[in-house]
């Protein structure tokens, strides 16, 4: 019998509960989060205003004027300890056969900063590699998406190689540019609109990073997918990005 | 095409269309957003409400949480397109009321006021506070075709580029309004109220009379709910923080409030607790951060949704809403309260209105 990965339950503010898991940052754990949130948002629908999950916590919004908060508390760990046949299918990435690297992976197009208007000659020199090995170490992990925040739709992705691995800029730019592929710590991700930044570019993305119809925001990177990126020459940067605007 | 706006004559400060933001947007990364002063907020819109049970004998449910203008620090002039009712609260802007034969009356904070076709309404920097609010009857939209973007109309600044949120409100911008509640009252009843002066005694609510006692005269106490970490600190520590008194800096804005300590103080985290809390988890309205600097950050409205600073807990929003009308130099200080005070306090505020 599975049980669910031990979390603690803070009462952060008058309608939120923040349930944390141990820091770190691990693919099984974030899967574990993220069934409990679709669980939760299944069973107490009336209650829930809103949920947000990251690394290893889950904040829950919810109508005080409803429910007791203990009795949430109390709701929320009977629903994570129940080990339901529903559960099993929504942790797919634990039960299932499927080994969490083989899931389904969102490709992105990168074309990469070899003309050396961004920072990928700079990351190179600190982490002491060349910068092809720099592009080829980017693009040959998998990366998990666990969190949307910062902006609509940005996703952070990790967890980079160890060579890769370096502080964010001491000095954030004013501006980045839309589809701005960056990394920091063990973190990388593509800003989806032009905006201040603190990572480093390595490179752009012509691929939209969202897309909003009839009024609806959807991001091209949900939480809990595999992630990986693909090196594109200058010319199918271009052509992709025109072919986006139609 | 519809003739139901306000237009933007002149503007020097800030100001956005606000209401009570995007609840549950923050899982796709979008800022909540929404009016900073709730209370001015709600109380612009129940201004309307009331006025219009004085007229129709029935309370209209759609004028409650409007969206509303928010302006910061006054110096707009705005002219109505139609005849209009409007509420004005919060910083008080000494507005004067201009109509056709350019006659000014001064009107008070704090009241509704049906505006005439021509009328201009002019506000000057506020002597106190930050952002004062202007309801309408009907709601105000923040473009013509009036659809909300993910339930609301608030413009978040960090977010305009999506294209999705009305135009950045500048001379000229058209604010929009219902225009389906004017035509049913026209046709259901009889105005006999339409100078300034006599909505105004009929428009105050009953139960408070004067709406400034809300706020805080000199020093504001935010009151919080301390969390884990900060309960893990050694009681000097904690003693520290609560005894320290901190000055707004004038680096706060729509996203936060950044608190400067008045008086040379130590670190208040422990070099190892602070090391533990290194990874970007959610945060909320009213959370204390607590950057290597010891200058807490409030977060307010227009946050971002992740942090990576330690927090020390969340201040509770009723003190959130005086804090957002505190200017760069006012005084703060924090206390301590149980999660179970602050929702009595949230549903008492929630009750006035």
């Amino acid at each position: 019998m599975k049980t669910s990965i031990a979390f603690d339950i803070e009462v952060v503010s008058e309608n939120a509960l923040l349930l944390s898991w141990q820091q770190t940052i691990s693919a099984v754990q974030h899967s574990d989060i993220i069934a409990l949130q679709t669980q939760l948002n299944a069973q107490l629908t009336e209650l829930i205003i809103e949920s947000v999950a990251s690394y290893h916590c889950l904040m829950i919004y919810y109508d005080f004027l409803k429910i007791n908060t203990d009795e949430l508390i109390t709701k929320i760990h009977d629903i994570a300890s129940t080990n339901s046949p529903e559960k099993d299918k929504l942790s797919g990435d634990i039960h299932s056969a499927t080994p969490l690297t083989e899931q389904p992976c969102i490709s992105i197009p990168v074309y990469y900063d070899t003309e050396q208007e961004w920072d990928l000659r700079a990351v190179a020199q600190q982490c002491g590699i060349s910068i092809e090995e720099v592009i080829k170490l980017h693009s040959s992990s998998v990366y998990r998406s666990y969190a949307l925040g910062f902006t609509p739709g940005f996703c952070y992705l990790a967890s980079l190689p160890k060579a890769l691995t370096l502080p964010r800029k001491s000095t954030p730019r004013t501006k980045v540019p839309k589809g701005a592929v960056a990394i920091a710590e063990q973190q990388t991700a593509v800003y989806p609109n032009e905006s201040p930044g603190g990572w480093h570019i390595i490179g752009q993305t012509p691929l939209a990073m969202y897309r909003t119809h009839n009024g609806e925001f959807t991001p091209a990177i949900t939480v809990g997918k595999n992630v990986q990126f693909y090196a594109i020459s200058k010319a199918q940067f271009l052509a992709m990005k025109q072919s986006e605007k139609l | 095409m519809n003739k139901n706006f306000l237009e933007i004559l002149s503007i020097n400060g800030k100001a956005s269309i606000q209401d009570l933001g995007r609840l549950s947007a923050q899982h796709l990364g979008f800022s909540v957003s929404g009016a900073a002063d709730e209370y001015a907020f709600r109380y612009a819109n129940k201004l309307i409400t009331d006025y219009q049970k004085t007229i129709t004998g029935s309370m209209v449910q759609h004028q409650k949480n409007c969206a509303v203008l928010e302006v910061t620090l006054g110096q707009i002039s705005l002219r109505a397109n139609v005849d209009c009712i409007i509420a004005i609260t919060g910083a008080d802007c000494q507005v004067q009321l201009s109509n056709a034969s350019m006659n000014k009356t001064p009107i008070a904070n704090w009241q509704c006021y049906q505006l005439t076709r021509g009328d201009i309404i002019d506000f000057s920097m506020p002597k106190n506070g930050l952002h004062s609010y202007i309801a309408v009857q009907g709601g105000f939209s923040c473009q013509e075709n009036k659809q909300a973007f993910l339930a609301s109309f608030a413009q978040t600044e960090n977010e305009m580029l999506l294209g999705l949120m009305g135009e950045k409100l500048t001379v000229g911008s058209q604010l929009f309004f219902a225009d389906e509640l004017l035509a049913a009252e026209s046709n259901n009843t009889e105005r006999s109220l339409t100078s300034a002066e006599s909505l105004k005694t009929n428009s105050t609510p009953k139960n408070t009379n004067k709406p400034e006692l809300f706020y805080a005269n000199q020093e504001l106490t935010l009151r919080f709910i301390a969390n884990k970490l900060f309960l893990q600190l050694s009681a000097e520590k904690q003693q520290q923080f609560l005894s320290t008194r901190y000055t707004v800096s004038p680096d706060s804005n729509r996203m936060g409030y950044r608190l400067l300590p008045k008086n040379y103080t130590t670190e208040i985290l422990p070099e190892c607790l602070r090391a533990a809390s290194n990874l970007s988890k959610p945060v909320t309205f009213g959370t204390i951060q607590l950057p290597a600097n010891n200058q807490p950050i409030v977060l307010m409205k227009e946050r971002q949704t992740m942090g990576g600073y330690p927090v020390l807990g969340t201040v509770i929003q009723t003190d959130l809403f005086r804090l957002s009308q505190m200017r760069p130099g006012q005084e703060i200080k924090f206390s301590e309260i149980s999660y179970q005070q602050a929702q009595q306090q949230l549903k008492a505020f929630y009750q006035k209105f």
